[in-house]
């Protein structure tokens, strides 16, 4: 682990500088700075209202930061739209499920892989030969993000017809479905029993041994001192501190401001 | 099967007037039904499936419809021709408009839609000289494909149920593709289709057209058909009761808006002998679906037609 978060800039797979981001006068990102390097698990933790979950809006496009630079895999991706931001490899689970109620998983997940097929409009309404073909390609894409999820069972199923954990797996497999260099899960244990966060914990576990770098947003301790391999604390919209699970853990100014008491958490 | 209710609704158009050879609910309802097919399928598209409202699609279909009326009665342009520029003029302003009037959400988009739908009738009735004011426009000769004139009603029937199922090919192949896949993503949650990668603008101004299209093609034959055209036939009312054929069918099913435009043309033309009490007993009929199957008729009756049929069976058990 220590080996791996060794890392020179040029490494980095997201580089966030100075990232400011305000709402009618209050600050909800004082100016943030972070380095994600590829291949890990990297945690953002933080009391409620700290700017987590603004972030990772601002990160994905969906608001516009008034100051500041992310670079993701090298290029700038400050202003560009949301779908464009996608295109270079960044997807997202979302706090408050953002599911396609009206399709079911199978089809959401094939939503996600909008990106690795080409077909267009006039070839879709004529099903040309060539869409023949791409459909069964994603559909075998999707059964692989379902499979890897452990969703293979409910693929033809209605996606609201499912019990809220699974819901929230679902959104991880459309994510992965569009082949994501960086994975963005925001608080995904929320309202998950201990049994389904134990099977999200191996499912993260999975999604970086695929490849693909996590970026983390959870307040369900155990997991994240478990699962990550790096954190990042945020209070009031600033960086606090930013280090190895353990180092968080023995971090004062952490402890005071957030995890409270003596508390460990087993890695 | 994709594709098996499909075939099921073809054979049954083609047997119809195989049957009913004469009859005036094959002949001449039938072929308003299979227009109304067009324009529900078509708006089902842009309701339906991507979520969005449109209170101005007659504004498309009379673009159609005067489209072909001028070229061909005013300028003895060939029919086929005429058609395509009605469709061309249809894309176009819908493409035109569907920038600016798609970031409106829910009322708002019901407004603008519905302005533009009162600002094409205005037009209608205002440019006389071309569109021949509130009168219309008469001697719209009738179509002729490659020799073959449509000139009966049964003839009639054959070209628009061909067009009618064509529109709904189309519709059930779209919807079942990529494309299809990201205008359903952007009604379930833009902000979610967005980080698919999917450009929800892009996709909304698409189906606006596409939709536009299905309005247009269906008031080019409208035109032919008739032979006569008048803003009467593109007012707000028609742009209301397209809205209605879609909801009445059930959002979201091609099926759906197809039985949704048949029933109401029935529903029309069956309420006729009722003179004075036509439009109470079509208000009621409406509301009384809405309360009892609100996921529409096509939804309401297959769910129905599953509980007889389990109690049918434990009927038997019995």
């Amino acid at each position: 682990m220590i080996a791996r978060t060794r890392f020179s800039a040029l490494d980095h797979l997201l580089v966030v500088e100075g990232l400011e981001q305000s709402f009618g006068g209050v600050m909800a990102l004082a100016g943030i700075s972070f380095r994600v390097p590829p291949g890990l698990v990297y945690a953002v933790i933080g009391p409620n209202g700290a700017g987590k979950t603004t972030l990772f809006n601002a990160l994905c496009g969906f608001y516009r930061p008034s100051a500041g630079s992310v670079r993701f895999g090298g290029g700038e991706l400050l202003g560009l739209p949301p779908h464009r931001i996608a295109a270079r490899g960044m997807a997202r689970t979302f706090q408050n499920l953002q599911l396609f109620f009206n399709m079911t998983v199978l089809e959401n997940v094939m939503a996600g892989c909008y990106l690795r097929a080409r077909s267009g409009l006039l070839a879709a309404a004529l099903r040309l030969p060539e869409v023949r073909r791409e459909e069964r390609q994603l559909r075998e894409w999707a059964r692989e993000a379902l499979k890897l999820c452990k969703l293979a069972n409910r693929a033809d199923q209605p996606a609201g017809a499912l019990p809220y954990g699974l819901m929230k797996r679902v959104e991880i497999a459309r994510a992965l479905a569009t082949q994501p260099r960086l994975l963005l899960l925001d608080e995904p244990a929320a309202g998950l029993n201990d049994t389904e966060t134990m099977a999200l914990r191996d499912l993260i576990d999975r999604i970086r041994a695929s490849g693909v770098t996590v970026l983390l947003v959870e307040h369900h301790m155990p997991l994240v001192m478990g699962v990550s391999d790096r954190l990042l604390v945020l209070d009031y919209g600033s960086v606090l501190a930013e280090g190895t699970p353990a180092e968080i853990q023995a971090n004062q100014r952490v402890v005071a401001a957030y995890l409270g008491g003596a508390v460990q958490y087993a890695v | 099967m994709r594709l098996a209710g499909f075939y099921v609704f073809a054979v049954a158009v083609v047997l119809l007037p195989v049957l009913f050879p004469d009859n005036y609910f094959v002949t001449v309802v039938g072929i308003a039904a299979g227009l109304h097919v067009i324009l529900a399928v078509g708006l089902n598209l842009l309701m339906g499936y991507a979520g969005q409202i449109s209170l101005g699609h007659g504004a498309f279909f009379g673009m159609g419809a005067y489209a072909s009326a001028i070229l061909t009665a005013r300028y003895a342009w060939p029919a086929p021709l005429a058609m395509f520029v009605g469709l061309a003029v249809a894309g176009l302003v819908a493409w035109l408009l569907a920038r600016p009037i798609l970031r409106l959400r829910g009322h708002y988009l019901a407004m603008a839609t519905l302005g533009f739908g009162i600002i094409v009738h205005v037009v209608m009735v205002q440019a006389t000289r071309w569109t021949g004011g509130p009168d219309g426009l008469t001697g719209i000769p009738a179509l002729d494909l490659l020799g073959w004139p449509v000139d009966s009603d049964l003839r009639w029937y054959a070209v628009v149920a061909a067009a009618a199922l064509l529109a709904i090919w189309l519709s059930l192949n779209l919807i079942d593709s990529r494309i299809g896949r990201a205008l359903r993503a952007v009604h379930g949650s833009e902000f979610a289709a967005q980080m698919l990668g999917i450009d929800t603008g892009r996709a909304k101004t698409q189906v606006f057209v596409v939709s536009a299209l299905f309005a247009a093609f269906a008031g080019s034959l409208f035109a032919h058909q008739q032979g006569f055209v008048s803003p009467d036939s593109f007012s707000l009312m028609v742009s209301v009761e397209l809205v209605t054929m879609v909801v009445l069918g059930g959002m979201a099913s091609t099926f759906g808006a197809a039985c949704g435009a048949i029933a109401l043309t029935l529903l029309h033309a069956g309420l006729v002998v009722f003179e004075d009490y036509e439009m109470l007993i079509h208000g009621a009929l409406l509301m009384a679906v809405m309360i009892f199957m609100p996921q529409g008729l096509f939804g309401g009756l297959s769910q129905g037609a599953r509980r007889l049929w389990r109690a049918l069976r434990r009927g038997g058990d019995n």
